[in-house]
């Protein structure tokens, strides 16, 4: 079935499935004409009208004048970094691209181990910290108050991630427990938190927690804020392991009992690699929803990518541009998030047809 | 319930593992409450529900019943609360409609109409709520102000504080039940209606009667039947004020929410059998019959249960409204914290109020679930 | 960070130090803590709060806020680098200074009775004074309050002013919707959008706002009402008096070095050379200024060697030396004519 267009031309095809009666060929022409006309309006407001350099903001005042990327090319920097300090730009750039090349590497087939993919997540993410952090490998040191901007954000999603996992794989393995105590507990932490609203736990660790908690337990705000985050992570994470428990049949479990394995042993040797396989796809896109997620941190107070985007055009000349930065940073996300997701398409599909 | 046969066939390590965790718990769960005992009292903040009945003193953007800045704790997060719903549930019925338009486009033959919802998930769904709400609420504040307003026939007004719609002169009451009785009206048509267009003509035959019934009774005796907005000094007055922060929210969640529930309608559509749509093909029925009667109940089994999760989802996304100055239950939360000191009971009363929604959606999900099984589509 | 309970600890010590005699001071456990973490953990805005807690274009915290929190940290620590600012939304300050993620808040905060007592906080001497007010636009053609019946007023969420301009609009009987916002920015850029009629804020800062960050100053005026006159105070945790003891001798100083006419320029002089006992003991040439606050004998010193008075202060973030150009105004020494007085210096 699938096949069947293959083997149609270009132009058949576009016959079939655009031209194919009256009513087909007049809705694609106006949606033809709808593409154009917001390319056009797009490309007319963001590149043929639009004023490019800080120097020239005088002329994003004149009628007729599209987008003013000056407001850009002026803050960028507060944009991108936070209030990470102004001569150190280079390590968080550094930072965020070891963050980066951690998630592409993961995406190669060759990592996926477990092991392989915990060494380069643990290796990407130390990278990552000690060049933002300094202090460690002789730098000057700079606090997580100040770390802001994109490598913020990427600083959070990596470490949810890196804690959530297993997390979520210790709760799903509860969940699964003969024991009913244990049971009872998982699904306790598990459906709470699924209830709440990430906003209202993140807030609640941010600011309720250190009333609950004794002294030596409490930690930076940023991590206590990351922790509620991963156990969020690990809570949705948790039920996609179930769904990748559900498909292996239990058969293997005694199979590995006859060849003389420990319980353990299965688990890890047997199971667990096709429990990993079987709950990528949606792996992939809890991480795709974490990524996103991340944005709600500027209530509670972050400098993340969405706080330092609307201090930069917060101050006295920058007021009017409101949209060029948000467009920019709606345009960093989305290539991050849509390539995430992309990937998890392709996947998901290439799964589906070894299947088959 | 656990019984004694139970633990009996556990090994001595098994039940000791067992006992070891609840006692864990018990001392993770006294352990914070005597660090919240000794942190407040060192730090002299009274604890307890009392404040609850203590007037705020401040005020905020939006309210479906009366507020003052003298009302109480209680009633503000009363009012909190149900802006929350109200929010939910607008947004959850608008974004399933246009999920369903989005999620048809994208199961459809047409290149062009697959082009154009394709185009609009990859763009609603890969950038963050917060940031699509916040970038809308900073278009909706740069319209023109109330004197300069656009309008429609000079009754709706669309300015930066909002839409000005004319509304009937009803008693808010009366509004909410006929609304209610709109939606019977909506739910019952659409289940035992021949076809998805006589459903819609049925109910909206139905609900302009009621309406027009309502209006004539219930106006009050020396108003017009019709409230229309008018200019008066700053503002408007008379019509219905949907403020431009309910607005923003309203719209950016049905965006945000529409592009998923669109993935999880096209996933349902998707997997209909092609031979029943051939069949009804050769039974000479229109392409909107036989998504009506036959491509949509065939994916309803499949469509529920991820379409229930998309409206929790929903529901839970409404506490970003503390971006935009909306004032949802997490927004009065957040305000009363400063304004009154009282963290705990406060957070404990957020977290009471989304875990008490949320059973309750699940609640009705399931029985949704259940009633479709039980009308014969289930297998 | 901090922790209560260690800090709780530390006083149960500290008041067993004393009475096990010995003529050693009750030592502040904020202190302790402070010294023994290394740096002074201050509180900082979520975005920019002009004149006050902002931040510049090389991403650095600037304002007098920020002055008078690393000034602080000169007096305890000995550095100004050590200083940890802290982004905190307004509604967060409190809880973060209940939990310990910030040691004090210096952010414009206004001294009230339900601050002091329900929220278990503590002030120090009032270090600046102005009143809520409001600002609107000129076209508007209106110059008190009363002009804005039927009006939206946007404000900042969780602050004094919120309730303050409800509390006047109620009982001049004005009818209004009011509109707040977690963020400062998130206020002006409603305002200077045309979302609200009236901006209503402190008034130091409106005027700040107003010269600075909208477009054209003189399309906006600031309205006649004097809503409230606030005095704005350093806000500690309460139960540690000798931490608010610090804090306040840290604000006496600087209005103190102002009115002795000591200055960043001349101070290395008048260490050498003090011209009467009261300078010489504020800079820490007759011992005593440290030891009765458990500190060095020459942190005013040294405070006052990095930033100045508090006039230098004010001048520098708010003053001629700032973008604002504001008037001192209420917030002149008593000698020329505002309300400032430094405790007696004995």
């Amino acid at each position: 079935m699938s096949a069947a267009p293959a083997q149609m031309g270009l132009l058949p095809t576009l016959k079939q499935r655009a031209f194919a009666t009256p009513l087909d060929t007049a809705i694609t022409l106006v949606v033809l004409a709808i593409f154009t006309w917001l390319s056009w309006t797009a490309l007319d407001w963001a590149v043929l009208r639009a004023v490019w350099r800080a120097e020239d903001v005088t002329l994003c005042q004149q009628a007729g004048a599209g987008a003013c990327w000056s407001v850009i090319d002026a803050r960028h920097r507060l944009i991108l970094f936070g209030l990470y300090p102004f001569d150190q730009h280079w390590r968080s750039t550094l930072a965020a691209v070891a963050i980066i090349g951690t998630v592409v590497l993961s995406c190669i087939p060759w990592f996926w181990t477990g092991r392989r993919l915990i060494t380069l997540w643990i290796a990407g993410f130390a990278i990552y910290y000690l060049l933002m952090e300094g202090s460690l490998i002789g730098l000057e040191q700079v606090t997580t108050d100040k770390w802001g901007g994109l490598s913020l954000v990427l600083f959070l999603f990596s470490s949810v991630v890196l804690l959530g996992m297993p997390m979520g794989l210790g709760l799903a393995l509860m969940r699964r427990s003969r024991l009913p105590v244990v049971r009872l507990v998982a699904s306790l932490i598990i459906d709470f938190i699924r209830s709440l609203p990430l906003l209202t736990t993140l807030f609640t660790a941010a600011v309720v927690l250190p009333i609950l908690l004794p002294d030596w337990l409490q930690g930076d705000k940023i991590w206590r804020v990351i922790v509620a985050f991963a156990l969020f992570f690990a809570c949705y994470q948790a039920e996609v392991f179930r769904g990748g428990f559900q498909a292996i049949p239990n058969g293997q479990f005694e199979a590995g009992a006859a060849l003389g394995l420990g319980k353990w042993q299965v688990l890890w040797l047997i199971v667990m690699p096709q429990v990993f396989r079987h709950a990528l796809p949606a792996t992939i896109n809890m991480v795709v929803v974490t990524f996103k997620e991340t944005a709600v941190v500027i209530i509670i107070g972050f400098f993340d990518l969405l706080a330092s985007a609307s201090a930069a055009f917060g101050t006295g000349e920058w007021v009017p541009y409101y949209m060029e930065t948000y467009v920019f940073i709606a345009f960093i996300y989305w290539v991050f998030i849509s390539s995430l997701g992309q990937y998890g398409e392709y996947l998901k599909n290439r799964m589906k047809q070894e299947q088959h | 319930m656990l019984g004694w046969k139970d633990i009996r066939r556990m090994t001595r390590q098994e039940l000791a593992l067992q006992v070891g965790l609840v006692i864990l718990v018990l001392v993770v769960i006294v352990s914070a409450v005597r660090s919240a005992q000794i942190n407040l009292t060192a730090l002299g903040i009274t604890s307890g529900f009392s404040f609850l009945e203590r007037s705020t003193g401040w005020s905020y953007s939006f309210s479906l019943i009366e507020r003052a800045i003298d009302d109480s704790y209680a009633r503000t997060l009363l009012i909190g609360f149900l802006n929350t719903l109200f929010v939910g549930f607008i947004s959850i019925f608008f974004a399933t409609i246009l999920g369903f338009v989005i999620g048809t486009l994208r199961d459809s033959r047409n290149l062009g109409l697959q082009a154009i919802s394709g185009l609009y998930i990859q763009i609603f769904r890969n950038i963050p709520l917060i940031l699509q709400i916040v970038f809308l609420y900073a278009i909706l504040i740069h319209f023109p102000s109330p004197r300069q307003s656009l309008t429609l026939f000079d009754a709706v007004f669309m300015s930066n504080r909002g839409i000005f719609v004319p509304v009937l002169n009803i008693p808010i009451g009366v509004a909410a039940g006929a609304a209610v009785c709109s939606i019977l009206l909506g739910v019952g048509a659409a289940r035992w209606a021949r076809s998805g267009l006589s459903a819609f003509w049925i109910w909206l035959a139905g609900t302009t009667v009621a309406l027009a019934f309502a209006g004539f009774i219930f106006t009050p005796a020396d108003q017009s039947v019709l409230s229309i907005p008018e200019l008066k000094g700053l503002r408007f007055v008379g019509g219905l004020t949907l403020s431009v922060e309910l607005v923003a929210m309203i719209i950016g969640i049905v965006l945000y929410g529409a592009a998923y529930i669109g993935e999880v309608v096209r996933g349902g559509l998707s997997e209909v059998p092609k031979g029943l749509v051939e069949a009804g093909n050769s039974l000479g029925l229109s392409d909107l019959a036989i998504w009506w009667t036959i491509k949509v109940p065939m994916a309803l089994r499949s469509i529920i249960p991820p379409l229930g999760n998309q409206w929790i989802f929903i529901m839970k996304a409404t506490t970003i409204g503390v971006a935009i100055g909306f004032s949802d239950l997490f927004y009065i939360v957040s305000t009363s914290i400063t304004q009154s000191g009282q963290t705990l009971e406060l957070i404990a009363i957020l977290m009471a109020g989304f875990l008490l929604v949320n059973f309750a959606m699940a609640q009705a999900i399931n029985w949704l679930n259940a009633s479709l099984a039980l009308k014969g589509y289930g297998a | 960070m901090t922790g209560l309970r260690s800090w709780t600890k530390a006083a149960i010590a500290a008041a067993g130090l004393m009475a096990s005699g010995g003529a050693a001071i009750a030592e502040s456990p904020t202190l302790k803590t402070i010294q023994e973490r290394g740096t002074l953990l201050c509180s900082g805005h979520n975005g920019s709060y002009f004149g006050f807690v902002e931040v510049n274009d090389r991403n650095e915290w600037k304002g007098l806020d920020i002055d008078l929190c690393r000034a602080l940290t000169v007096a305890v620590l000995g550095d100004s680098s050590k200083a940890q600012i802290v982004p905190l939304s307004w509604a967060q300050r409190f809880p973060a200074l209940q939990s310990g993620d910030v040691d004090v808040v210096i952010k414009a905060t206004g001294w009230t009775m339900g601050r002091d007592t329900e929220l278990g906080l503590q002030f120090s001497i009032p270090y600046f004074f102005g009143g809520a007010q409001l600002m609107a636009r000129k076209e508007l053609g209106i110059s008190t309050s009363a002009g804005l019946e039927g009006g939206t007023v946007c404000v900042a969420a969780g602050t004094t002013i919120e309730r303050i301009v409800a509390d006047h609009l109620k009982s001049e009987n004005i009818e209004h919707t009011m509109v707040s916002f977690e963020k400062t920015a998130e206020v002006i850029s409603a305002y200077t959008s045309g979302r609200c009629d009236a901006y209503a804020a402190w008034g130091p800062n409106l005027a700040v706002v107003r010269a600075t960050q909208i477009d054209n100053p003189d399309t906006h005026v600031i309205l006649d009402d004097k809503l409230s006159s606030e005095p704005i105070s350093a806000a500690m945790r309460q139960g540690d008096e000798e931490w608010v003891d610090i804090v306040n001798w840290m604000l006496a100083a600087l209005i103190k070095a102002e009115e002795l006419g000591v200055t960043s320029a001349n101070v290395d002089e008048m260490v050498a050379n003090p011209p009467n006992p009261t300078v010489a003991r504020l800079l820490g040439v007759d011992p005593g200024m440290g030891e009765r606050l458990g500190l060095r004998d020459t942190w005013a010193r040294e405070m006052i060697a990095e930033f100045g008075n508090f006039g230098e202060i004010y001048e520098r973030n708010l003053g001629g030396g700032s973008p604002y150009k504001l008037d001192r105004g209420l917030n002149n020494l008593w000698s020329e004519g505002g309300v400032l007085y430094a405790p007696i210096l004995d």
